[in-house]
């Protein structure tokens, strides 16, 4: 039963920081029909600010956050002007955006890659190889803390968009573009601005990533299929279908990685989003196409 | 005598395609029930979006009260005293009855004036009060159009435009549709209405137009419109109206 309890306490901490990498490419998604490839990238360059951050000032990565989050949102408005609102209004408009995220995520690493070389890097405060110890079963600090902050981020996230006036924008943009726009919505800053919002959700989750994973450059590639496995699952632009199916997945990952080993831990994301896309393409909380 | 609105030899469509209107006219007058018909493709819809600067005006010119309206955006329009609820309704489906009435206002600065009209709506639409915390979107059709309109009301609008809102209703419902449009008109607001169903929109207006290929052929009172010839031979199909 310890046991059984321990890979949940894990799964669920883990989920926690999925939610994080996951919640910003869904806003993206959802407010402007962007499938942002480079989302994972992006995780990588905020957990560079964190590393860089903790190497030369000795800055704690989670005192690092808001840091990387703002420069990451800045990034996310030049990245904005300059690549997506050109063609927002295109038909195919999702469909370009798949091709240009790619190609951006390839820009983007090589750019990575080149000033911060392809070493593994890891920021190490004292709480990342710290753990509470509850009888036999043991919390690791770092990932117990770095669920807690995502929580924290994703809360502040969803009282946002559920109360603020700018929120219900996002969420009408969401919903209906045109009738938002019909009632008075600057529907392209609101594009705009979530576009930031979502890549500053990825530089804050790039700071709780520097301290639980190790990562280089290439490393985005492995987590596109688990960010995407957990937005296909919660259903594509729903921030709560993507925290709920982070939380999921990560559970079941960590028992498939208890009993039959780490390497079919990651098989998981796959596997889920084959299924549910054979199964139940729209996931748990997005509609259903409409045939064509 | 210069309308509330003038539309003057307006050409438009959607992107860079053909154009939809081509040449339309229309002189909209305050406090009037107007009733735009025509065959499918004839460009009313088009009109509409064209007037609210859901779309481009290529050429002509759209002006409310005197001012021109070109190149202006949907929420500048807005602001202006022009309010639209087009075919779909324009709803927020996964908002609550009272989060889509809030986005009603959402143009309104002061919050407290806002909900003072929402709950001003709720009283004078009571099945928006009981239902105001259920999804838009798991209303019924009635219920759906009743909101979209009641919707415009928070602004207190000069202009309101239906696109077809008796679309996918049962005749039923459709009476309660027009009676809300013409408890609107009796409080003063001016009403554009597109409505496929010429009979029963010219029977609910106070003047008819009649736009075709995207011109406008002629326009009148709406009960002589009703009786014109040509509308009976094109558009209601040679039936004798009732």
């Amino acid at each position: 039963m310890a046991e059984v309890i321990q890979i949940l306490i894990l799964g669920m901490a883990l989920g926690g920081v999925y939610a994080l990498m996951g919640s910003g490419l869904s806003l993206v998604f959802g407010v402007m029909r962007i499938v942002n490839l480079a989302h994972p990238v992006l995780i990588m360059a905020g957990a560079y600010v964190a590393y860089w951050a903790a190497r030369l000032y000795g800055l704690d990565p989670l005192l690092t956050l808001p840091i990387a989050a703002i420069i990451l949102a800045a990034t996310g408005v030049i990245l904005y002007k300059l690549v997506f609102e050109r063609e927002a209004r295109s038909a195919k408009y999702s469909e370009m955006t798949v091709l240009l995220t790619f190609a951006l995520a390839m820009v983007l690493e090589g750019a990575l890659g080149t000033a911060f070389t392809n070493t593994q890097r890891v920021t190490s405060p004292d709480y990342a190889t710290d753990a509470f110890f509850i009888g036999d079963i043991f919390i690791p600090k770092g990932q117990l803390y770095a669920g807690i902050v995502s929580l924290a981020i994703i809360s502040a996230l969803a009282l946002f968009l559920k109360y603020s006036r700018f929120g219900y924008a996002i969420r009408a943009t969401t919903q209906n573009r045109e009738a938002a726009e019909l009632l008075g919505v600057n529907v392209n800053f609101v594009g705009l601005v979530s576009f930031a919002i979502g890549i500053g959700l990825a530089g804050a989750a790039g700071s709780l990533v520097s301290f639980v994973f190790s990562f280089f450059p290439a490393k985005h590639w492995e987590w596109i299929a688990v960010l995407m496995s957990l937005v296909v699952l919660g259903g594509m632009g729903s921030i709560f279908g993507t925290v709920l199916a982070s939380f999921i997945l990560a559970v079941i990952a960590a028992f498939i990685g208890a009993y039959f080993g780490a390497t079919w831990s990651t098989l998981t994301f796959f596997v889920a989003l084959f299924v549910v896309l054979l199964v139940r393409p729209q996931g748990i909380f997005g509609e259903k196409p409409e045939l064509a | 005598m210069s309308g509330l609105l003038e539309v003057s030899n307006v050409v438009a469509g959607y992107g860079d395609g053909p154009a939809i209107l081509d040449g339309a006219n229309l002189s909209v007058q305050p406090g009037k029930v107007h009733c735009i018909i025509g065959p499918n493709g004839a460009g009313k819809s088009t009109l509409l979006k064209t007037i609210v600067g859901m779309l481009k005006i290529r050429q002509g010119s759209v002006t409310f009260k005197g001012e021109s309206l070109k190149g202006k955006r949907p929420d500048q329009i807005l602001r202006r005293g022009i309010c639209f609820v087009p075919q779909e309704r324009a709803l927020f489906p996964k908002m609550t009855v009272r989060e889509n009435l809030r986005m009603g206002g959402f143009s309104l600065a002061d919050k407290s004036k806002l909900e003072k009209r929402i709950d001003e709506i709720e009283e004078r639409f009571p099945i928006l009060g009981e239902r105001r915390d259920q999804h838009a979107g798991t209303m019924s059709g009635g219920q759906q159009q009743t909101l979209a309109m009641a919707r415009t009301l928070i602004l207190k609008p000069e202009i309101v435009m239906l696109d077809e809102p008796s679309l996918g209703l049962a005749p039923k419902i459709v009476k309660e549709v027009f009676s809300i449009m013409r408890l609107m008109a009796d409080e003063g607001i001016t009403i554009l209405l597109v409505e496929q169903n010429a009979l029963m929109g010219l029977k609910h207006a106070d003047w008819g137009v009649v736009l075709d290929l995207g011109r406008t052929l002629f326009e009148g009172p709406a009960a002589e419109v009703l009786t014109d010839p040509r509308i009976q031979e094109l558009y209601l199909g040679g039936k004798k109206a009732a």
